[in-house]
């Protein structure tokens, strides 16, 4: 019976990753995900016959349950929460692999027992770990990264405890394995909210392919315990695919793995010496208060520019029936400019997604095309919030596929473009990091926004994005238009503004 | 009971094959892709489907196909929750192609 189960397992993990092989392909991808979820479903029925459980009723009644709230969960969830969405399932996964360690930890072999507690920490960090991330993607927790004190210490503390009571529980018994079961499972749970909690908002992308990818690690380790082949097969190809989607997001931020988790999370060096801490901690008050005033009173000035230049577009936008022959002899105004434009390359970021503007955008992209200009959007690979974050929106306000287009692929045609339009995007078009050596962006890939001749942005205010750094593009002299604001009330006023 | 080496060649194997067949997904499918793999690490359900009927067979406590019964809601709302999600962000991508 073993053979055969195997050979059905084998079977069955073929047609899983011929499924993700079809999803390489925006046509073949619907069948894909069908062909990955027709598998698991006879997985489900192989173990229910292979284990002898059959005559379980209690089974039924529990994926009865579960498949309720799920498919009412799938059904309801706006495509703007996707991202925590992911990672609440994500850590349900990894909750249910902890539950099935902790069921079988209670084994003859030293092999089930490792496996099973090792199942029961990895399960336990990725639900504590996707809770937390859940709950900073829906924004009920800090979007900063919360620092406690001695938090990396600690982290790495609960990390060699869990790993501690992981070993001696492979070699103890009766009540030294249930101390260790519960060591593993608390220590495990403390290292998960430990390091979800040091991750900041744009890192986002990076943590949960990770979650993603312990979800699936789990799954496998929880299948080795238990013996089945399936289980271990499909586990470890999630693992692989998460761990392959960190490894590229990682690329995309010009980041290492390790300083995400071990707390190198874009902290601002301070390069006060401790000695004169006292005498300067006034000075540093003061100046600090000063420039936090010029901050504002620069919002403020960038606001009045931006008033301005709404009135001056719906000027533009009133006499409208004058004949065209007339030129306006005007200074151009972003309106004006993407009047004008045959070639327009739109850049989306996070803002979009906080705006809920997509819909927004594509109604300027559509506007434009209507009159001729040729439109594209740029991606870089981690504007929003998870991977693919900008092409699930855009898709869902209808923008064909195919004017989506990869960071690599576009980023030459800028110094040709006529017009960019970014919409909430800061770090991800930065040009300081290409030069700002030291500064938490240096090195990182960005969008060559700044060698367009004309630039409209459309951000929430003129802060620096997440990294921290200033954006040279907005203080350049030529060729920068401000629309600062909530991105539906910009978007509507440009769009109101091309004649 | 299947031996540990063959448990583990299996996950090294799929592993291995897994990342080559993903490398292959552009950027643009990313999300979908990734909660395509979310909805497959529900695959633990497996698992617990195993473990609980096990518990009950056994006649174990209660304690423990109450576990087992939770863990499988768990892994099965992740599995359909994710494979109803992918389903409808992939048909949004698709529905402009004829």
């Amino acid at each position: 019976m073993s053979a055969l189960q195997i050979i059905i397992s084998a079977v069955l993990a073929v047609l899983v990753l011929a499924g993700i092989s079809m999803m390489s392909k925006v046509r073949t991808a619907v069948a894909g995900n069908l062909l990955s979820a027709f598998a698991m479903l006879c997985g489900i029925v192989g173990t229910l016959f292979f284990a002898g459980v059959v005559s379980v009723w209690t089974i039924y009644v529990s994926i009865l349950i579960g498949a309720l709230i799920g498919s009412l969960l799938a059904a309801r969830v706006q495509m703007i929460q996707m991202p925590q969405t992911v990672a609440l399932f994500n850590g349900l996964g990894g909750g249910a692999s902890a539950l099935v360690g902790l069921l079988s930890v209670h084994g003859d072999s030293a092999f089930v027992r490792f496996t099973a507690l090792l199942a029961v920490a990895v399960g336990m960090v990725t639900l504590v770990g996707s809770l937390i991330a859940a709950g900073k993607l829906h924004r009920i927790l800090p979007q900063k990264p919360v620092v406690w004190k001695g938090h990396a210490l600690c982290t790495l503390l609960f990390l060699v405890l869990t790993l501690a009571f992981v070993v001696a529980g492979t070699f103890a018994h009766g009540a030294g394995l249930t101390v260790c079961l519960v060591g593993a499972f608390v220590s495990a749970s403390l290292f998960g909210l430990w390091f979800s909690l040091r991750v900041g908002g744009a890192d986002m992308p990076i943590t949960i392919s990770l979650l993603n990818s312990l979800s699936g690690v789990a799954g496998s380790i929880a299948g080795m315990a238990i013996g089945d082949v399936f289980l271990v097969a499909v586990g470890g190809i999630v693992g692989a695919s998460g761990l392959l989607l960190t490894q590229i997001m990682c690329r995309a931020m010009n980041r290492k793995l390790m300083s995400i988790l071990t707390g190198g999370t874009m902290k601002p060096s301070n390069p006060t010496p401790a000695i004169e801490e006292n005498e300067n901690e006034e000075l540093v008050q003061r100046i600090m208060d000063l420039e936090k005033k010029i901050k504002e009173l620069e919002a403020m000035v960038a606001d009045l520019e931006a008033r301005v230049q709404a009135l001056d577009g719906q000027l533009n936008a009133a006499p409208a029936p004058a004949p065209v022959a007339a030129p306006v002899e005007e200074a151009p105004t972003a309106a004006s400019v993407l009047s004008k434009a045959k070639d327009v390359i739109i850049v989306p970021g996070y803002g979009m997604a906080l705006a809920q503007a997509q819909h927004q955008v594509r109604q300027l992209a559509d506007k434009l095309e209507s009159r001729g200009a040729r439109v594209r959007f740029a991606i870089h690979p981690v504007a929003g919030r998870m991977p693919g974050h900008m092409n699930v929106l855009l898709a869902e306000a209808d923008v064909d596929y195919e004017k989506l287009y990869e960071m690599d692929a576009i980023n030459d045609d800028f110094k040709n473009a006529d017009a960019v339009v970014v919409i909430g995007a800061n770090d991800v078009l930065n040009p300081a990091a290409r030069n700002a050596v030291g500064t938490p962006i240096y090195g990182m890939p960005v969008l060559n926004v700044d060698q367009a001749p004309e630039v409209i942005v459309c951000n929430f205010d003129l802060k620096p994005g997440y990294a921290g750094v200033e954006n040279p593009i907005y203080t350049r002299e030529k060729g920068v238009y401000l629309e600062l604001g909530d991105a539906k009330e910009t978007l509507m006023r440009l769009m109101a503004g091309i004649a | 009971m299947i031996h540990p080496l063959i448990l583990i060649s299996v996950f090294i194997v799929s592993a291995v094959l897994g990342y080559f067949i993903i490398r292959t997904v552009p950027s643009l499918l990313h999300t979908p892709l990734m909660s395509g793999m979310n909805a497959l690490s529900g695959v633990t359900i497996v698992g617990a489907i195993v473990a609980t009927g096990v518990a009950f067979l056994a006649g174990d406590g209660l304690w423990a196909q109450l576990a087992g019964g939770l863990a499988i809601v768990l892994a099965a709302v992740n599995v359909f929750g994710g494979f109803g999600v992918t389903h409808r962000m992939l048909k949004m991508f698709d529905k402009k192609k004829k």
